[in-house]
């Protein structure tokens, strides 16, 4: 590996590690209020993807422009879900908890399938192919774009979460149900508007992935996965560990990809198994809402 | 699944153990009834979804860890097997045996540190070495064939798939026959109060690490000696079809669900009823037998989270006020 190949693979993980921070932040965030593990989580970023997909081939919006569609679109279909299942089993044990996200996640796959085909698709504009070129380093105008629109989204979640009254009593639901209750936040409500804020999340990073990477219906589960070794890297239901997580990610799926093609999720998973003996809370996490036992 | 397993059989367990025995010699009678082939192979499905529930059921439903990594040990057997039979021309029952044991090996080797972890950070991991090992085996070219698998070679047997249908007996009798054996001596108890609470375990002087451990391994046998099975059944391994997570993870943490949890018979129970209903609907509707799954998983955990066999059986309530009890219990 020359310089230039470090520096080529370095940036693209950086500028992959944006987007992964996306796909992470909202799975951390329903994981640490909710105690819940979103398998579904990934089958929102399919259907944000395809959401950019439609709007961009049918109605020629430019991709970038989707993203406040697919995040609207998304947190209206994750505030429901909430309220008409997920609610019902919010106090149940963590198993089942699980298990109805798995059967959401197979549900939305299936059901994508049937509406969009299994065709894999991809988003190509007039600007795909464009980039900046320093010292023999390509840098695609469409990827930093993706970069920086995620480090703002990221920033401005973690605002909504610490300087909004709102943001402060999901914060505050997470720390302590009963006693959030207690001081007034009405539960039921907040949980859904924390996992529709988690699929408008998702939304904007499928709106992103569309962008960079072909997708069918069966993208999510691949995505879930991200998520979780995201998530434990960076620290649960942290806003700046899921940027972390989603850059070291990154960065190691580039760099494993460079050095042995084929094995690039292995060693990811590798990696999430040592952290989680030797560190459970997470690279830079504290125990937040350390709810993992039920 | 909080209920505490019983010493000697009461009446109606000694009912239920004549109803499992009549059960049983009805299953090995059935093949010399001459029935279709279609039968013969969903009752041997049947059987391979029963023992990988069972296999989950000591690790998931007695110790209480919710492991999602199983379909890693089916995907071991089964290329363990084939393997074997291949590289090294054994034959089937041997390298069969051999999967099983390599996966109960595997199983306790990844389960020393794996069981240290709680809660969803078990399950997590465990998804984690699933992926990991689907990764090395399609890597692993020269072993494993990577991406396109390895061809078994073909069963000489002329009535092969009786000879399948009943290896997978053989292999669930001796799953439930260890559940049964285990769950009522002094190991099934330390499992339980693993899983109603291990601190206090601990303290009374159970060896937790051990008998964590001898519960993943034992997972990993049986679900080990299924995917040897099916591997010598299909004669096609390939890892994508091997290590799917929907069909080897998930759909028999279902059974268990269906069936309940940390009892002997309770996965078998959900085996047939969920085997039968998935072959039916994906009869009957082609194409959305996966869409009715997925909602059947989400309207059962809703309403019968406790198993559908609690529902039925260990109701206090009827009617309407059933059904929505474990609702109104869990909700926000």
């Amino acid at each position: 590996m020359n310089p230039v190949q470090f520096a080529q693979t370095l940036i693209n993980g950086l500028m992959l590690g944006g987007t992964f921070a996306l796909v992470g932040l909202g799975f951390s965030i329903v994981w640490g209020i909710m105690n819940l593990i979103n398998i579904a989580h990934g089958e929102f970023i399919m259907l944000g993807a395809y959401t950019t997909y439609f709007l961009y081939t049918f109605f020629g919006i430019d991709p970038f422009l989707t993203i406040p569609l697919s995040m609207a679109a998304l947190f209206a279909l994750g505030y429901l879900i909430e309220r008409g299942v997920l609610t019902w089993v919010i106090r149940a044990p963590l198993l089942v908890k699980f298990l109805i996200t798995f059967g959401l996640s197979i549900l939305l796959e299936n059901l994508a399938l049937q509406v969009f085909s299994g065709d894999y698709r991809s988003v190509t504009t007039a600007y795909s192919g464009i980039g900046l070129e320093i010292g023999g380093v390509k840098i695609a105008s469409v990827r930093l774009a993706a970069l920086l629109i995620s480090i703002l989204l990221v920033y401005l979640f973690h605002l909504f979460l610490t300087r909004t009254r709102i943001g402060n009593a999901i914060r505050a639901t997470g720390m302590d149900l009963d006693a959030a209750r207690l001081t007034g936040v009405k539960i039921a409500p907040t949980f859904a508007l924390t996992y529709g804020l988690s699929a408008a999340l998702a939304g904007a990073a499928g709106s992103l992935i569309s962008m960079t990477f072909p997708i069918t219906p069966s993208i999510g589960s691949g995505y879930t996965i991200y998520a979780f070794l995201i998530c434990v890297l960076g620290g649960l239901g942290s806003v700046p560990g899921a940027l972390v997580g989603g850059i070291v990610l990154a960065l190691l799926q580039v760099f494993a990809g460079f050095f042995a093609p084929g094995f690039k999720d292995a060693i990811g998973f590798t990696v999430l198994v040592l952290v989680l003996i030797v560190r459970p809370e997470g690279l830079i996490g504290k125990p937040f809402y350390s709810g993992s036992e039920q | 699944m909080t209920r505490p397993s019983a010493g000697d059989a009461t009446r109606g367990e000694k009912i239920v153990y004549f109803i499992a025995i009549a059960g049983l010699l009805g299953a090995i009678a059935f093949p010399f009834t001459a029935p279709s082939g279609f039968w013969l192979r969903t009752f041997t499905f049947v059987f391979m979804a029963a023992i990988l529930a069972q296999g989950w059921n000591f690790i998931g439903g007695y110790t209480g860890y919710a492991s999602f990594g199983n379909v890693a040990f089916f995907g071991l057997g089964a290329y363990v097997t084939g393997i074997l039979m291949t590289k090294a021309h054994f034959d089937f029952l041997p390298s069969m045996a051999a999967g099983g044991i390599f996966c109960a090996i595997f199983a306790g080797l990844i389960g020393l540190p794996l069981l240290r972890l709680k809660g969803h950070y078990f399950a997590v991991a465990t998804l984690g070495v699933a992926v990991a090992v689907r990764e090395i085996v399609s890597g692993w070219d020269s072993l494993t064939g990577g991406g396109i698998g390895l061809n078994l070679p073909i069963n000489p047997d002329p009535n092969s798939f009786r000879q399948i249908y009943f290896f997978m007996l053989a292999a669930l009798t001796l799953s439930i026959l260890v559940t049964y054996l285990l769950a009522r001596s002094k190991i099934g108890y330390a499992w339980i109060a693993i899983r109603e609470n291990e601190y206090a375990a601990r303290a009374v002087g159970i060896n937790t690490t051990l008998y964590k451990t001898l519960a993943f391994a034992l997972t990993g046998l049986f679900i080990g000696l299924a995917g040897g099975i099916y591997a010598y059944y299909n004669t096609t391994i390939a890892p994508d079809s091997l290590f799917d997570i929907t069909a080897y993870t998930a759909n028999p943490i279902l059974i268990v669900i269906i069936g309940g949890g940390g009892t002997v018979l309770g996965p078998v129970i959900g085996a047939f009823v969920f085997q039968i209903l998935s072959t039916y609907l994906s009869f009957q509707f082609p194409g959305l037998q996966f869409t009715f799954l997925g909602l059947a998983m989400i309207l059962v955990i809703i309403f019968m989270p406790q198993g559908a066999l609690e529902y039925l059986t260990g109701r206090r309530v009827f009617g309407l006020a059933a059904l929505l009890q474990a609702p109104r219990e869990n909700r926000a």
